[in-house]
């Protein structure tokens, strides 16, 4: 029998079983309606935007490939598939090393709250929807101040309790992230929805790539090569008017 | 198995500082060549002990290895200084050359890390790793500046890799982890979100408690005075502060970071 490649410290099986109900509830979760404030955030994107940097559908895409491959690869999403499998094993001392290192990376100080703030909002949108003691004792810890409630950490518990496979949560995220920003970037430029629709469509296998390579990573690989992207989320406190609050 | 012929250098820097009559001393030095540190050195009457660290082999060559180890106890007061850049040579044999930083602030010890470059000539590899732990009460202030590699011979990412990855931990909560990995055969540097036109990056670290009573805003306007550097400054929590600058030039960066040193410093 061919042995799976291991990937990480607590190796799991991700063959795909995606099934039709846990698709439509990720779905749900990722759809421009559930209210985590997705919307409200552009991760220093705008700080680009009014320094007139990012102008055509060309300079967009070029942006959210390298929060893409430079900052969500080897950020968040290493961090979903860690808390996936700890949240597998149960392992709650793992998850909160974890969501102390995902603040942690987050430099610039409108990031890392804006992480929290979707991670709690998530949550109070969530936690009603799912039967899983394990995410409410989650949601106990955050209630409580011992964890922050980090969004990415949260979403791999999330998922982990919802019976996706680790490989879906993490493409389903990136996915959903950079869709964001391509809205956002919809709104703020302006471009018109067709652009935003081109721009996505033109990221999509990047997204399958960069999940790809998710795969193969681990902890050791956390890393934030994509110092514009985080100077520019520094820079958004101080910019005279805003649209977005990251 | 090494596959060289040399023995490779070993580099060894452990040092300890407690106050005494009214000094901070260098109480405990171990060294292993080509690390030394010098003597304490003092401006007048002021406790605050200057020490250089001395690289003496004039580089890393692959496969070398430093370990900085400094420690001060309660109520120190401590400058370090390398004495000049950390040049790494390129990898003829493709191991890495690696440096481990560790540092332990006691209460009310304060340490000032003086910002030098690091410079990865061609084929270059190089991984450092830094963890400072410190407590509620301590200070610090750390700078860093790392160059493309030697720019004035036209070498420009031209090193094979470049690895950092730095811990700052508060009370045992880890307030900072700042890590790059740069392999500049599969990146390019200047696409927007990277480096972008820059070249050198700067880094500055300040955790006190008196970092509460600062200004973020004035410390925004102060760090944007060169219009050639793209700077910024964050709050990582209410004590500490990050800095951040991406420059085309080194001397302006060194100048910059600098000025911002010592301005903080001052203000601490």
């Amino acid at each position: 029998m061919k042995l799976l490649k291991d990937v990480s410290s607590s190796h799991l099986n991700t063959v795909d079983t995606l099934t039709n109900l846990s698709l439509l509830h990720l779905l749900q979760i990722h759809d421009s309606a559930f209210p985590i404030g997705s919307y409200t955030h552009s991760y220093g994107m705008e700080t680009y935007i009014q320094e007139d940097r990012i102008r055509t559908k060309e300079h967009l895409v070029e942006f959210c490939q390298v929060y893409l491959e430079q900052n969500l690869v080897y950020g968040d999403a290493i961090l979903i598939q860690e808390a996936f499998h700890a949240a597998q094993a149960r392992n709650v001392t793992r998850l909160i090393e974890l969501d102390e290192l995902c603040g942690a990376m987050k430099l610039a100080k409108e990031s890392r709250d804006a992480s929290v703030n979707v991670g709690k909002q998530f949550m109070r949108t969530v936690a009603p929807l799912m039967d899983s003691p394990f995410l409410l004792q989650w949601k106990d810890h955050i209630d409580q101040e011992v964890v922050k409630g980090h969004y990415a950490v949260l979403y791999g518990i999330y998922c982990e309790a919802l019976g996706v496979n680790v490989f879906h949560a993490v493409m389903t995220f990136m996915y959903a992230t950079i869709s964001g920003l391509v809205q956002n970037a919809v709104r703020a430029v302006p471009f018109g929805q067709n652009t935003g629709v081109q721009a996505l469509h033109k990221l999509l296998a990047s997204v399958e790539e960069a999940a790809k390579t998710v795969k193969t990573l681990t902890l050791d690989d956390l890393a934030n090569n994509a110092l514009g992207i985080e100077l520019a989320s520094m820079k958004h406190e101080f910019l005279f008017s805003r649209l977005f609050i990251s | 198995m090494l596959n060289q012929g040399r023995v490779n250098h070993f580099g060894k820097l452990e040092m300890a500082f407690e106050p005494r009559r009214g000094f901070t001393r260098l109480v405990h030095v171990y060294q292993q060549p080509p690390l030394k540190a010098s003597r304490e050195l003092y401006e007048g009457n002021h406790p605050t002990a200057t020490v250089f660290i001395m690289e003496s082999s004039g580089g890393m060559v692959a496969g070398d290895r430093n370990e900085i180890s400094v420690k001060l106890a309660p109520d120190s007061q401590v400058r370090l200084k390398q004495q000049s850049a950390l040049k790494i040579y390129p990898s003829h044999t493709g191991e890495f050359c690696t440096q481990a930083i560790t540092v332990e602030l006691d209460e009310r010890a304060r340490l000032e890390w003086l910002p030098e470059v690091t410079i990865p000539f061609e084929r270059a590899k190089f991984q450092v790793d830094t963890t400072i732990h410190l407590k509620e009460s301590s200070t610090l202030i750390w700078g860093e500046i790392v160059a493309p590699g030697r720019e004035m011979r036209g070498e420009i990412f031209d090193y094979q890799a470049f690895q950092s990855k730095y811990k700052l931990y508060v009370e045992d909560s880890l307030i900072a982890f700042d890590s790059f990995h740069f392999k500049p055969q599969d990146m390019n540097f200047s696409t927007i979100g990277l480096l972008e036109k820059a070249l050198y990056i700067g880094s500055l670290w300040i955790v006190a408690p008196q970092v509460q009573h600062l200004n973020i805003r004035d410390l925004q306007d102060r760090i944007q005075l060169e219009p050639s550097v793209q700077a910024s400054v964050t709050k990582l929590t209410d004590q500490a502060i990050h800095c951040r600058w991406l420059a085309k030039e080194q001397r302006t960066l060194h100048k910059e970071i600098n000025n911002m040193f010592e301005y903080i410093s001052t203000l601490l």
